[in-house]
């Protein structure tokens, strides 16, 4: 069972890295700012999934805070971002 | 109870990572951006979470912080999507091959300012 867990555990790693590839290929080709921006949250979100994996390749629990911390940076940026580009102003 | 949990955790990683495909599939495909928008709201919402229960499952993390994890990422994944929707209808991105448009009648706008409807004359396939 351990070694179907190894092997679900790295394809679903290499899978990732695929998408974060992907997203960022997109993200370099988008077609409005609003697309560019998404691109960029995906991003993140998909660093965030790769941290989870490799936490649970190694079952060292230390890569879920530093999940924690982007999860929150990465929305706290995107919002404060999408307010910028609706008003043109921060705050 | 070992074979039980790593059960869960191969049935969730499997999971998460279809959800993950199918939004990075669906960031590629679709056409416009509100579509797109419903797409990559998956992968936050339904992708992490599963290999955050994963993760919890199997490394020895505890209940507390993955959970804590989980909740921020369901409150934080439709507070952006909203964001990143409203900022796109504000600065005026238009919808492909939309029939109508209830928010542009709700603001008040008229019909040949509103942002979306790009072919309202066009007739329907």
């Amino acid at each position: 069972m351990t070694t179907i867990l190894n092997t679900v555990l790295y394809l679903a790693l290499v899978v990732h890295i695929g998408l974060v590839a992907i997203a960022l290929w997109r993200l370099w080709r988008g077609e409005n700012v609003i697309d560019r921006l998404m691109g960029f949250d995906l991003s993140g979100i998909l660093v965030l999934a790769i941290l989870v994996l490799v936490s649970l390749i190694g079952r060292n629990s230390i890569y879920i805070d530093v999940a924690l911390g982007l999860a929150a940076l990465g929305f706290i940026s995107t919002v404060a971002l999408a307010k910028y580009i609706a008003d043109e102003q921060m705050f | 109870m070992d074979i039980l949990l790593q059960a869960i955790a191969v049935l969730a990683v499997l999971g998460g990572t279809f959800f993950s495909v199918l939004g990075v599939l669906g960031y590629v495909r679709l056409p416009d951006v509100y579509t797109r928008l419903h797409a990559t709201g998956k992968v936050g919402v339904f992708g992490v979470v599963l290999l955050l229960v994963a993760a919890m499952a199997w490394t020895p993390l505890g209940l507390g912080k993955g959970l804590v994890l989980i909740a921020l990422l369901l409150l934080a994944g439709p507070v952006t999507s909203h964001a990143l929707g409203s900022a796109a209808y504000r600065i005026g991105i238009p919808m492909k091959r939309a029939l109508r448009d209830d928010l542009a009648e709700h603001l008040g706008r008229t019909a040949p300012e509103t942002p979306g409807l790009t072919n309202r004359t066009e007739p329907s396939s």
